[in-house]
């Protein structure tokens, strides 16, 4: 049975159709990506998928169970967290606290415990602070803890958010155009700490990625939307012959050109 | 019953009074949200100072024997033009020192910039008053004129000094008007509304848009506070808080940025305010009276919030991107 | 080195204006150095502990001393202590949870008018029996019920209104306010809740349960002479206990997640932050600090009435946090301290002085300009009476060229 299932889902703003009847399956144990020209509707469907949007139509299951209707925290609460395509870190908060607001859904504190420092509150937090220092650390930011979000770099941005996400302790990790901005090194990096994370920290991701470098690197199912249509899917091997991917980037050439 | 509808036409005049009075205050509010998607609290004081342009020239007027040798039609003219211009300068000098510097800042800074300069010229005018005339409580002169009344229809009397107030009010909303749609200024104005940065790179001098917005907006203002003081006579350097509020909470009912709106949200909330103002002391058998009447346009300011936060005719601002 | 050498310099500083206070009792400069003293522990490199010692040492010992020598001084003491409580529940909803709120003082206003209702005979108008006023033990209770009606409160304006974008909620909250000024100044028919614009007197003081311990130690102090101390130690308890509250709950996941909400409220929601509620949470914890505070207030004033609560006191709290730095806790109180001390001592010296100008007749003789008889300076200009004034440059001059405070935030260090 599939970890999410999405189901002839559609958005539309105005005259513009942004999803128009995706379907999508996801696998546990599987990184996907989701590619397509700019405008393709990628960032809608994440942004549907964590309930920023509501569809006008169509069903998204997410572990057997319904998403439609919930707000973006019960979401969360549910076990799919995400990062942003422009960087949404909290600027004036440390690198630690960025992360530990990651954890808001589960640390479940009341406010007398808060008020009068219980012991088991102290522990608590003792404990997520250690949590979020190991995710600092897996997101190669070890020493950084105290500084402020926005002091660091653009690709330890980047890298804040994802350990953002993961504080969250998702099921399903979607990363919005991760390693954009990042040269091939840094991109190689980040394709390890991709593998490293299915198994042990999430069960799925779904990434949007226009470095095709990337995309073929890593990915064990690539689907492509146009246009808001889901138009291919399958291996990345078999979507890179598919006549129709390849018409909808025809004088791009994203297939081996990196964004800048 | 039979009271209720002696006092209606009376009660109509006076909210028609009110409403253009609002709608005069509330385009300032609108025209500056519409460009720089921020309330500009200070602009209450912008009505103010016309208020006080009107009242210092005529007391000077006044004081130099003139104010009976000149035709009182040249005097409102004079009065009214001085404070348009001078309320209309004075708005863009705020732009240009309290809001400008903090282009690009969160929106909160900058409203929290313009809720320092409302206090900071409220007492401003009352500093200059307390030194040139030592007393910041001014009376505006009597215009013989303006006391006159006139018969509108059978046992209905009309003061001439609402008269003016309604009918410089429509001149100038007409004004305005041809001004916004019909200039390519006016053009400007609206493309800067839609989209700053497009506007800016179709060659459209942002901050001249900016600030000839701020200008006229302040004019209007300015235009109100004169008609407030000639119809009301007593002016404060506080005056401005309530009717800049009010205006406010028009604008919000027309739908922000909206300039019609801003016409008709003035004038359905003066219109209810002197319903209230009249009828709510005989609904309720004198338990609450007209002193409800400023609570009453703030429920009628969350209401719309609730129900219909982007207004009447909707709202002409960009929408935040997700 | 100077861990060690720091706390000694500064146990020298704080006697030595202390004296100076003693000395010059009529002195501004001699008790602004004396209270900078705090200024200088925050700062000086030492141990919390040392700090913690140095601080009760000025604040529970040396104040009440000069308090009792000069009660000037103890006056404007409670009216800072006040003030801060007040500033550091405002600070958590602008400084930390970003909302722009400028109907503060409604809270405050509803502390103040549930003491006062019911603790002066002003209940008895709607409540028959002639109960009222409650006993003085009653304050204790009300202190404690006043933080539950502002929590209230602040939900049942929060509920509607927190969806809102901030600068709407801006207005609203202004809007807010002055319904609630306006119902205060109203409310004395058709049912005389509220007395109206006379105002309320008089209330109840909180009881002097402590009377016989005083007696035993031999201590016969006049009720004149120990109300101000009492008020003084009250208030500040309630401001220790609101700063640590304060404390805890920034470092907490709530905290936090006020802080994601101001930052990026969109990305707040996306990592499992419920906007809705934590915006409502802040909003009542504020508004029940102020409700508390406004019981204080009420006791301590004997007489209330509806001008105590108006825009002004708003924007001076706002100013207060502006000035400090928002989000940041030593920011509220030492903007609350500058502001207070501002208003109450420098505006009300300059005009004094201008006055004591005035009756003086002498002319001044500029050359060129000619003389100018400092009688002749109109009466009508009073530095006091421009608090709004000194608002608005705050206001303004912060946002413009230091829009995070004095003391803005740190970055604390854990780990």
């Amino acid at each position: 049975m599939a970890l999410l299932e999405l189901r002839g889902v559609s958005k539309r703003f105005g005259g513009l159709q942004a999803l128009a009847r995706v379907d999508i399956e996801l696998e546990d144990g599987v990184i996907a990506s989701l590619i397509g020209p700019n405008g393709a509707g990628k960032t809608t469907l994440f942004n549907t998928l964590t309930g920023l949007y509501q569809p006008d139509e169509g069903e998204i299951r997410f572990q057997n169970r319904s998403l439609i209707g919930l707000k973006p925290e019960q979401i969360t609460g549910a076990g799919i967290s995400r990062t942003f395509q422009n960087i949404r870190l909290f600027s004036h908060m440390t690198v630690l606290d960025n992360v530990l607001v990651g954890m808001h859904s589960r640390l479940d504190t009341k406010l007398w415990q808060i008020f009068l420092s219980t012991q088991k509150y102290q522990a608590r937090e003792k404990a997520a602070q250690r949590r979020a220092i190991e995710l600092i650390e897996l997101a190669g930011l070890s020493g950084r803890e105290n500084e402020w979000a926005h002091q660091l770099s653009y690709g330890e941005q980047r890298r804040l958010e994802i350990a953002r996400a993961l504080a969250a302790a998702p099921k399903l990790l979607l990363l919005d155009e991760p390693s954009a901005g990042m040269n091939t090194s840094e991109a190689q990096s980040l394709m390890a700490l991709f593998k490293e994370l299915i198994g042990r920290y999430v069960q799925a991701i779904l990434l949007i990625e226009h470095n095709m470098r990337v995309v073929m690197g890593i990915s064990d199912r690539v689907h492509v939307l146009d246009y808001g249509e889901k138009i291919a899917e399958g291996h990345p091997d078999e979507v890179r012959q598919d006549p129709r991917v390849i018409e909808a980037y025809l004088g791009q050439g994203v297939w081996t050109a990196r964004r800048p | 019953m039979d009271l209720a509808l002696e006092i209606l036409p009376q009660v109509l005049v006076d909210g028609l009074v009110l409403g253009f009075m609002y709608a005069l205050i509330a385009l300032g509010y609108t025209m500056v949200y519409g460009v720089l998607e921020f309330i500009n609290f200070a602009h209450s004081e912008i009505f103010v100072l016309g208020a006080f342009v009107g009242v210092e020239i005529l007391l000077m007027l006044q004081s130099a024997g003139l104010l009976a040798a000149v035709h009182p039609a040249a005097v409102l003219l004079l009065i009214i033009l001085a404070a348009m211009v001078i309320s209309g300068l004075a708005a863009m000098a705020l732009e240009r020192v309290a809001y400008r510097p903090l282009h690009g800042s969160p929106r909160l800074v900058a409203l929290i910039s313009a809720i320092g300069a409302s206090f900071l010229l409220q007492d401003g005018l009352r500093l200059f008053e307390s030194l040139w005339r030592n007393t910041f409580y001014l009376n505006y002169p009597t215009l013989e004129l303006l006391d006159r009344t006139m018969p509108l229809a059978a046992n209905v009397v009309v003061p001439v000094k609402s008269i003016l107030v309604v009918v410089t009010a429509l001149v100038m909303l007409w004004g305005l008007n041809l001004f916004v749609n019909h200039t390519r200024i006016g053009a400007a104005i609206r493309a800067v509304a839609q989209d700053p940065d497009t506007a800016s790179l179709m060659g459209v001098p942002v901050n001249r848009v900016i600030a000839t917005t701020f200008f006229v907006g302040g004019a209007m203002g300015g235009l109100a506070g004169v008609l407030f003081g000639l119809h009301y006579s007593l002016v404060n350097p506080y005056s401005g808080f309530f009717p800049g509020l009010k205006a406010f909470t028009a604008a919000v009912l027309g739908g922000i940025g909206n300039i019609p709106g801003a016409m008709l949200g003035g004038m359905v909330l003066g219109m209810l305010e002197a319903l209230a103002a009249s009828y709510l002391s005989l609904a309720t058998d004198g338990a609450f009276g007209a002193e409800y009447k400023d609570v009453f346009a703030f429920a009628v300011l969350i209401l719309i919030l609730i129900f219909r936060p982007k207004g009447l005719l909707g709202e002409k601002v960009r929408e935040d991107r997700a | 080195m100077t861990r060690s050498l720091a706390p000694i310099g500064l146990l020298g500083y704080i006697f030595g204006s202390f004296l100076l206070a003693i000395l010059y009792p009529q002195s501004v400069l001699a008790f602004l150095l004396f209270e900078a003293s705090l200024l200088l522990l925050y700062y000086i490199p030492a141990h919390a502990k040392v700090k913690s010692t140095l601080a009760a040492l000025v604040l529970i010992v040396l104040m009440p001393l000069l308090g009792t020598i000069n009660g000037y001084y103890l006056e404007v003491a409670i009216q800072i202590g006040i003030y801060a409580a007040l500033a550091l529940g405002l600070n958590i909803v602008v400084g930390f949870v970003g909302l722009l709120n400028l109907g503060f003082v409604a809270f405050y206003a509803i502390g103040a008018y549930l003491w006062a209702i019911f603790g002066s005979p002003q209940a008895n108008e709607f409540i028959a029996g002639g109960v009222f006023p409650l006993a003085p033990y009653w304050f204790f209770i009300f202190l404690l019920l006043s933080i539950g009606v502002g929590a209230l409160t602040g939900l049942v304006l929060g509920l509607p209104v927190l969806r809102l974008r901030g600068d709407y909620l801006a207005v609203v909250t202004l809007g807010f306010a002055e319904v609630v000024r306006a119902l205060v100044n109203n409310l004395d028919k058709p049912v005389n809740l509220t007395n109206g614009p006379r105002g309320i007197s008089p209330i109840v003081k909180p009881p002097l349960f402590f009377r016989p311990v005083l007696e035993f130690f031999g201590l016969e102090i006049t009720d004149a002479k120990l109300y101000p101390l009492y008020f003084y130690f009250l208030v500040l308890l309630v401001v220790c206990v609101i700063i640590l509250v304060t404390r805890r709950l920034e470092s907490s996941r709530i905290g936090r997640a006020w802080k994601a909400i101001r930052e990026d409220e969109i990305a707040a929601a996306a990592m499992g932050v419920p906007v809705v509620r934590m915006k409502l949470l802040g909003f009542a914890v504020g508004a029940s600090f102020a409700s508390a505070v406004g019981v204080l207030f009420a006791a301590k004033q004997v007489f209330i009435n509806p001008e105590s609560f108006t825009f002004m006191e708003s924007i001076g709290v706002l100013a207060m946090v502006i000035l400090g730095g928002m989000g940041s806790i030593p920011g509220a109180i030492l903007g609350a301290t500058g502001v207070t001390i501002l208003n109450l001592q420098l505006l009300k010296g300059l005009s004094l002085w201008l006055n004591g100008l005035r009756q003086s007749g002498a002319v001044l003789t500029l050359p060129l300009l000619g003389s100018y008889s400092l009688s002749q300076i109109p009466v009508q200009f009073e530095p006091a009476k421009y608090e709004r004034m000194v608002f608005g440059l705050i206001l303004i001059l912060m946002m413009i060229f230091r829009p995070q405070g004095i003391l803005p935030p740190k970055q604390e260090r854990k780990r």
